[in-house]
């Protein structure tokens, strides 16, 4: 038995006018919660679509638990949540879901137990309501969600795919989305989702990849692409009014190699050699009243700007997800 | 195949669930018998107008052949099949007037006058022509109406051949009956086994399964499209073809619908049946009159056969190319717009039912029963005509079944890029381009 959950090796996607996905390696180990980022157009979709089967790559191979994942059957261990949600909307509830666990190879009763099991769980059920019985399009944008979440979970699957999962999504509904990823990862479940919000995936993920133009930029776990990326770092928070006093500072390439300025906080990556004792002094000769002064490790967010940089995002890439 | 299975499960059963299943299933056939029958009772509301009243006859011909025809037409409408149509006005003796020839002109004008003011329907001139060329003149409001003017025309006539038969001594009452003499025809089919069923009759059951079948191929190969365009737009597809692939989603989902328009059938063929069993007793036991005895054609096996396979080969074939549509576009809008080309091809053999049924061995006949895009509605329909030669059934059987496999083939990969496909909708080349990479 293979360690691996997914074990992509070298797949390339190309369209009639450019290459969607190129070349394109990925070890996902099980159990790990995995993190696929990259801007909007970056080949994120297109290489879901392939580890599903649901397109075909052009060159390479695609493992899903040691097996080839055009093998028949293997599709039934993955669930997978599209970015684009959607469901019958004339259909009963009830009745989606039940053929959502049976097109995954679920029995119509294990089907109709798991669902209440759900449906209590995420409050869809109550005494007073039970929004099984209603049609698709009778619930709230919010309800459809958690419907479609539990599609793609029904069948209990080992690995389960999640495209922008918290795109649309309230702050509620994104909380229990996180509990359900951390649930799926205590009970040994392998999770990949794609997103472009570093903040979640910084918070949720074990390792992540990168990818910008459909080329990888860089892949591991976030402890090691932090330590392997992370240069001097300085994150920096200063009073009212400081922030005038301080620009032409940050401004030095000498100094700083680049500044991410959130009017109050800066995370400042300074240039090899340069010394962040020299940075403080010259901010307080300045005049700045410092708050926090901290050397630390870049965010997963600094570390994908330095990494994709404004190039990372190509015009007119979207037609193919 | 057990996906197969749940596809073409959950499209039966929902769509047999909705409530336009149901509805179409009780008032489908009522309207059928609308579209059908309807023109039928139309012909006959308009008979009831062709009673002709208050009509003048202006005789100028001194033999008294104005009286005979205004009896005649009398006798005509109350005694005619004319007079047993329900609702049909009362007969009314035509006006005689006798004119001498030189006062012709002047009765005319009066009489004209009084049909301007709707005091009459019109007038007829027996003058001296109608002695020496047989030759009268109508005028009036009614002019234009055949039947009425038939009926006139009839009375003319008898009346006339019945003062020629009394100047040759024939007694006046043997007179009556000759003129009045009747014949009726009725007609029966002959072809190689024999002889089978009325003419008309099969004629009306030809055009009866040619609609049917016609109808059945467009509200269900449309049902597809919108299917398979509900699953592109409300994005569930992305979800089901990471479970199945898209030909078995394909599949299963022409044979759901297909599936539907089969039990409609057999309920509608079944309810008739028992209705052709019972009804007539029960009918008679309302005290209802008896039909008339009409000799039902008598399908036979080929038949029978032919007509299940033209269904379901037709269906795939138009619905297939129906998915295919509705994998390319993403609104209805352009999904009414780039169905038209499949619409039709579909419609063109509806066109031509009427004259390939006057006409069932025409070349136009033979040549839209064997191109496999009419094939599944005009086959049958010259298949309950005439004896449609085996050669011809046979070519007609294998384009369909080619054209079906080819629909199905160009259609699944169409169909497996376009469902996931958004945005602009292909141009022609990029279908072709679709079609070879799938």
């Amino acid at each position: 038995m293979t360690e691996l959950a997914l074990d992509i090796r070298g797949i390339t996607k190309r369209y009639a006018n450019h290459t969607a996905v190129d070349t394109l390696s990925l070890a996902v180990p099980r159990g790990a919660v995995y993190g696929l980022l990259g801007p909007n157009g970056a080949g994120k979709t297109t290489t879901i679509r392939m580890i599903l089967n649901v397109i075909v790559p052009d060159e390479g191979s695609i493992m899903l638990m040691g097996r080839p994942n055009r093998e028949t059957g293997i599709m039934d261990r993955l669930g997978y949540l599209p970015e684009e949600r959607g469901l019958y909307k004339k259909m009963q509830v009830r009745r989606v879901l039940r053929f959502l666990g049976e097109l995954k190879g679920l029995r119509a009763r294990e089907a109709d137990r798991r669902i209440d099991a759900w449906m209590e769980r995420l409050s869809l059920k109550t005494p007073e309501k039970d929004w099984g019985l209603s049609k698709i399009d009778e619930l709230s944008r919010g309800m459809q969600q958690k419907v479609q979440f539990i599609g793609a979970l029904l069948h209990d699957p080992e690995v389960v795919i999640l495209d922008e999962p918290f795109s649309g999504l309230d702050p509620i509904n994104a909380q229990a989305l996180k509990d359900t990823v951390v649930d799926l990862k205590k009970r040994g479940k392998t999770v990949i989702f794609s997103t472009h919000l570093m903040d979640n995936a910084e918070r949720l993920c074990d390792s992540v990849c990168i990818i910008a133009r459909g080329v990888k930029v860089l892949d591991g776990t976030v402890a090691d692409v932090k330590r392997e990326h992370g240069g001097n770092n300085v994150a920096l928070s200063l009073a009212d009014g400081g922030a005038a006093l301080v620009t032409r500072i940050l401004a030095d390439h000498k100094l700083a190699e680049r500044v991410d300025d959130s009017n109050r906080f800066f995370e400042i990556s300074l240039q090899p050699g340069a010394d962040p004792q020299d940075l403080l002094r010259r901010l307080i000769d300045a005049g700045a009243r410092v708050q926090r002064f901290e050397l630390v490790q870049p965010s997963l967010h600094q570390i994908f700007l330095e990494k994709v940089g404004a190039t990372g995002v190509e015009e007119g890439m979207s037609g193919h997800g | 195949m057990a996906k197969l299975w749940v596809i073409i499960k959950r499209e039966y059963v929902e769509r047999v669930r909705s409530k336009w299943f149901i509805f179409m299933t009780i008032f489908g056939p009522v309207f059928f018998a609308a579209i059908t029958v309807l023109p039928g009772y139309m012909t006959v509301r308009g008979m009831r107008d062709t009673q002709v009243t208050s009509m003048h006859i202006l005789d100028a011909t001194g033999t008294g052949l104005g009286q005979r025809v205004a009896d005649r037409l009398l006798a005509q409408q109350t005694s005619g099949p004319l007079a047993r149509i329900p609702g049909a006005a009362p007969a009314v003796p035509s006006i005689v007037e006798t004119v001498a020839p030189g006062a012709l002109a002047q009765a005319e004008s009066t009489v004209t006058h009084l049909v301007m003011g709707k005091q009459s329907e019109g007038y007829l001139v027996l003058d001296s022509l109608m002695l020496t060329e047989k030759k009268a003149r109508y005028a009036g409001r009614n002019a234009s109406s055949l039947a009425q003017m038939e009926m006139i025309e009839t009375a003319l006539r008898q009346s006339v051949m019945a003062a020629a038969l009394q100047s040759t001594g024939i007694a006046a009452a043997r007179v009556d009956s000759l003129v009045r003499v009747r014949v009726q025809m009725t007609t029966e089919r002959i072809d190689e086994r024999g002889r089978g069923g009325s003419g008309l009759v099969s004629a009306i059951f030809g055009l009866v399964i040619a609609f049917l079948l016609y109808m059945m191929i467009m509200l269900y190969g449309q049902n597809v499209l919108r299917g398979v365009l509900e699953e592109k737009m409300t994005r569930v597809a992305e979800v089901v073809v990471s479970s199945v692939k898209t030909d078995t989603l394909l599949a299963g989902k022409i044979l759901g619908v297909g599936a539907v328009g089969l039990t409609q059938q057999v309920i509608w063929f079944g309810s008739a049946a028992l209705l052709g069993t019972y009804g007539a007793s029960m009918a008679q036991a309302m005290g209802a009159p008896t039909m008339q005895n009409v000799t039902l054609p008598t399908v036979s096996l080929p038949l029978f056969l032919a007509l299940v396979f033209f269904f379901l080969f037709g269906y795939i074939l138009y619905s297939s190319l129906f998915a295919a549509v509705g994998a390319m576009v993403n609104s209805q809008e352009e999904a009414q717009q780039a169905a038209q080309p499949v619409v039709l091809l579909l419609v063109a053999s509806i066109i031509f039912v009427q004259p390939i049924m006057i006409n069932p061995t025409s070349t136009l006949a033979v040549t839209l029963s064997i191109f496999p895009f009419t094939a599944p509605v005009i086959m049958p329909l010259r298949m309950s005509a005439t004896q449609v030669p085996p050669l011809e059934i046979a070519a007609s059987l294998v384009g369909v079944t080619l054209a079906c496999w080819a629909a199905i083939w160009v259609s699944a990969r169409i169909y497996r890029v376009g469902l996931l496909m958004t945005g602009k909708r292909p141009t022609l080349r990029e279908l072709l381009r679709w079609i070879r990479f799938a």
